[in-house]
């Protein structure tokens, strides 16, 4: 954004869009001003604030990796006015960025663990530039295990990566969907009864969860019964927001706000917050 | 010894700045006696308790176009707004400064929002002390007192005929010519004493009290308007929105608060504070929990304007001697 | 009359008839009045009915709509009642009606507590709840007779278009959509309000004429036919803006096209809310 004023945007490029699935896109963004570009960097977790300009604004998770030259990945997916907005975009046309906001996932902090990944629906958006930073830094991480659950087969967000990851070293990667279709040769199951099934190992592993709250809440379950603590248990959560700022005072978990103590916390700091959700 | 200025020489001073600034100070409206741009030194009220809206409104105004973008042969442009005009807020409470003092920690923090900086900057602040106090008020509770100068440039006091004058900033000094001043030995009057509001420790009291049964009971008869908010010179929740119109958006900023039903619905329809208790407990928590957390002090300065205005007493001032009760302590 | 209220109050928690009690009791300025829910039999004691007593309470009914309540309702209340029975809001098995014969309400506020009736009481023609199950209270011996009904509203009609626009513009200056006049309306109910709804953005949000405008002129119209009249959309605005004038002139309209006042029964619909083939009003002849 303008440093002379956090809510004016940086105006960015519509690169690419990508069907992901049938409610999902892919936004691929180019920040117009070069010495933008060149200093936008970000950490997986962290999101910025896309404006469809004249309809509004709205935060989502950046699901790239961070490259002075790269593309800026968003994971939009068609819920409102704005994001149906966003997705009708096609490549040339202006919008605009605020960020990178929040704080992120603490990949640096658990090199030389286990990393156990369960991601549902879109939820996967902020999880892939988690594993993707593993999968570039791969000699800093021990096993990856991934399950990754939607509603159905075409539900599943970043299948075109799938055998990139699945074919890393010391990586396992685990589809599950909650109903098949006839070409659908996988897994039926709720993801908690495939954590159950992988039976994990909580020892020198954190897992890391992003998807739909009640997946959330029987994965947890599932999690606290093989062993693992709170402190071992990281997700995201997400709240309406407006400023991205910590301005508006929209976005509070009691006295923690999404967009500036978050959008991501360990399931520790949550289970001490004030206000449960 | 003090310096005083007369009646007269306040008045040719106002005068005169107001032909240079925009002169903002409280005057009659066909409603309540509210802050506003003068065009002449008659139109200032100077009896009266406060005025109904803070003068929060003049730097965090109720609706503000932050940008323009405009769209010109494939390209878009955005024109951030600027504040231009240099202005005096004349006849400020020093419950309305400290409120403004209090807005400074949330919006001036990192990032700064440079639009409300902008307007602070313009903007010089000529406090009128109270020489009596309203049943509503409580400002010495929260911080404050009826003659405090601290967040003020300038501070007049009203002694007999003349305003003593306490210049208290560099600011203020620049705006008053000393040769409107006159040494006097006038005694400066005591100021009036509102009634106490026990709130010392409130924030420990309200740790414990979140999921007290007492949230629902007072949620009951609130209605959830926006008036507390509103009123409220330390309240500052906003929304922000869009605007079409031949081409040209303009992104525009305007006051909401967290009573408002759909404060925290999200697209797609999940609101996780649906609930009237909810959204009450929120503004309180906001206020004696949250924000002394992160900024250091109570946000409420005593004004009594949200007892006033709530269109069904829900008063503060017993919120926060109830929640004291229910944590044991023993007020009156 | 307070102990007669009080009585039935505890009487009805006792008995389980009701969950809880809506009523009147005393604020913290120690003059005016305020919504109290007595849940108890002990916390009954806490009511009262005068002068003060303003509020519309049966607004509170919307948020109780599965547990039995009992709510105090004066005359211009119970009229709020037979709207949302008609437009079944609420259910009439679910509510115990407990009338009060109202003398009329004094101008009042936070610590401001007149000698003068408000406005609609000196306008009102009904002393008696028109619905109830208890009535608190002698209906007087003898009524004075009530004032000239849209004596104000006439003075603005009879107003130049041009000198009209400037006092509603006027007015719309200083509203700041606190929506305090929607929050105690009986009347404004919908789970999302038109001011409120992104598609179609019929009013944005700036806090601004013509916006201001629009908000309480559509919401006048929204109420047209349904107001019962009770004027606590004007009692709670903070800026003093006459917001029954815009009810009221719709309720003389409504008066002559269609010989109906709101409320008077839980069966009569109001004539916006239905729609006969025979009433086209010319349109199209």
């Amino acid at each position: 954004m303008s440093p002379e004023n956090p809510f004016v945007p940086y105006l960015a490029t519509v690169k690419n869009v990508v069907t992901l699935t049938p409610d999902i896109k892919l936004l691929g963004l180019e920040l117009d001003d070069s010495i933008v570009r060149d200093n936008f960097s970000y950490k997986a977790g962290q999101f910025a604030v896309l404006s469809a300009f004249g309809v509004g604004e709205a935060p989502f998770c950046l699901a790239s990796v961070s490259h002075p030259k790269g593309e800026l990945e968003f994971a939009v997916r068609r819920i409102g006015t704005v994001t149906t907005s966003l997705q009708e975009l096609e490549p040339e046309a202006a919008v605009g960025v605020r960020g990178p906001f929040g704080n992120y996932f603490p990949l640096d902090d658990n090199k030389g663990k286990d990393i156990f990944i369960i991601g549902g629906g879109i939820g996967m958006a902020p999880l892939r530039p988690v594993i993707n930073t593993i999968l570039r830094n791969r000699d800093d991480y021990g096993h990856l295990l991934i399950i990754n659950g939607a509603r159905t087969p075409q539900d599943l967000v970043f299948q075109a990566e799938f055998d990139i990851w699945a074919s890393s070293p010391r990586t396992q990667l685990e589809l599950t969907v909650d109903r098949g279709d006839d070409g659908w040769k996988g897994r039926v199951a709720l993801v908690p009864a495939v954590i159950a099934e992988l039976n994990p190992s909580p020892e020198n592993t954190v897992a890391i969860t992003c998807g739909p709250p009640i997946m959330i809440r029987f994965t947890l379950q599932e999690l606290r019964r093989l062993g693992f603590q709170d402190n071992q248990i990281i997700t995201t959560l997400e709240m309406k927001m407006k400023c991205g700022l910590g301005k508006c005072a929209r976005c509070n978990v009691g006295d923690m706000y999404v967009c500036k103590d978050g959008p991501v916390f360990t399931c520790e700091q949550i289970s001490k917050f004030i206000e449960q959700f | 010894m003090t310096q005083t200025i007369s009646r007269k020489n306040l008045l040719s001073w106002l005068g005169r700045l107001l032909e240079e600034r925009l002169l903002i100070a409280p005057t009659h409206t066909t409603g309540p006696t509210l802050f506003q741009p003068v065009s002449t030194v008659e139109d200032i009220v100077f009896d009266f308790d406060n005025t109904a809206l803070s003068a929060k409104e003049w730097f965090f105004p109720a609706t503000e176009t932050l940008f323009w973008a405009e769209a010109t042969d494939g390209r878009t442009e955005l024109v951030p707004a600027t504040v231009e005009r240099e202005a005096v807020i004349f006849g400020l409470r020093p419950c309305d400064a400290k409120g403004l003092a209090l807005v400074d920690k949330a919006f001036l923090a990192e990032p700064a929002d440079t639009l409300y900086q902008q307007h602070r900057d313009k903007a010089v602040l000529v406090g009128l002390s109270c020489r009596k106090v309203s049943p509503q008020c409580f400002c010495t509770s929260m911080g404050t007192t009826p003659n405090d100068p601290t967040h003020v440039d300038i501070l007049l006091t009203e002694a007999e005929e003349d305003y003593i004058v306490q210049i208290v900033t560099q600011k203020g000094k620049a705006l008053l010519p000393d040769n409107l001043l006159v040494e006097s030995e006038v005694v400066p009057p005591p100021p009036p004493s509102p009634p106490v509001v026990p709130a010392e420790g409130i924030e420990e009291v309200m740790r414990q009290a979140f999921d007290s049964p007492y949230w629902s009971r007072l949620a009951d008869r609130c209605v959830h308007c926006n008036l507390c908010a509103y009123v409220c010179p330390t309240c500052y929740c906003f929304d922000i929105r869009d605007y079409e119109s031949k081409g040209k958006i303009e992104r525009v900023r305007s006051w909401e608060s967290c009573q408002s039903p759909g404060f925290t619905r999200q697209a797609g329809g999940y609101n996780p504070r649906a609930s009237k208790e909810a959204r009450l407990r929120q503004r309180f928590y906001h206020k004696l929990l949250y924000f002394p957390e992160d900024f250091g002090a109570i946000a409420c300065v005593g004004c009594g304007r949200c007892v006033q205005v709530c269109p069904v007493n829900i008063d503060i001032r017993e919120v926060i001697s109830d929640i004291q009760k229910i944590g044991g302590r023993n007020v009156p | 009359m307070n102990q007669q209220l009080r009585d039935k109050a505890k009487e009805l928690l006792e008995r389980g008839t009701v969950e809880c009690v809506i009523g009147y009791e005393r604020a913290t300025d120690g003059s005016s009045a305020r919504p109290l829910f007595v849940y108890q039999p002990e916390e009954a004691d806490r009511l009262i009915f005068d002068q003060t007593c303003t509020h519309n309470l049966v607004k509170y009914l919307l948020n109780k709509k599965d547990k039995t309540t009992a709510v105090v309702v004066k005359p211009c209340d119970s009229r709020a009642l037979n709207l949302l029975f008609n437009e079944k809001q609420i259910q009439r098995e679910k509510v115990s009606i407990v009338g009060v014969v109202c003398p009329g309400i004094v101008e009042t506020g936070w610590n401001q507590v007149s000698q003068t009736l408000q406005g609609r009481c000196q306008r009102c023609r009904q002393h008696t709840p028109l619905v109830y199950d208890f009535l608190v209270g002698e209906p007087p011996a003898e009524e004075a007779p009530p004032a000239e009904a849209y004596a104000d509203v006439a003075e603005i009609e009879a107003k130049p278009l041009a000198e009209r626009q400037a006092f509603w513009d006027e007015q719309s200056k200083r509203c700041i959509r606190c929506y305090a006049c929607r929050q105690v309306c009986p009347g404004c109910y919908c789970s999302e309000c038109f001011v409120e709804q992104l598609q179609p953005p019929w009013v944005g949000i700036k806090i601004a004429p013509p916006e201001n405008n629009m908000w309480q002129t559509i919401r006048a119209f929204h109420l047209a036919g349904r107001c019962s009249g009770c004027n606590e959309c004007e009692r709670v605005c903070p800026m003093d803006i006459p917001l029954s004038l815009l009810n009221r002139k719709l309720e003389k309209e409504v008066w002559e096209l269609f010989e109906f006042q709101a409320g008077l029964s839980a069966e009569a619909v109001p004539p916006f809310a239905t729609f006969k083939k025979e009433e086209t009003l010319g349109i199209g002849e």
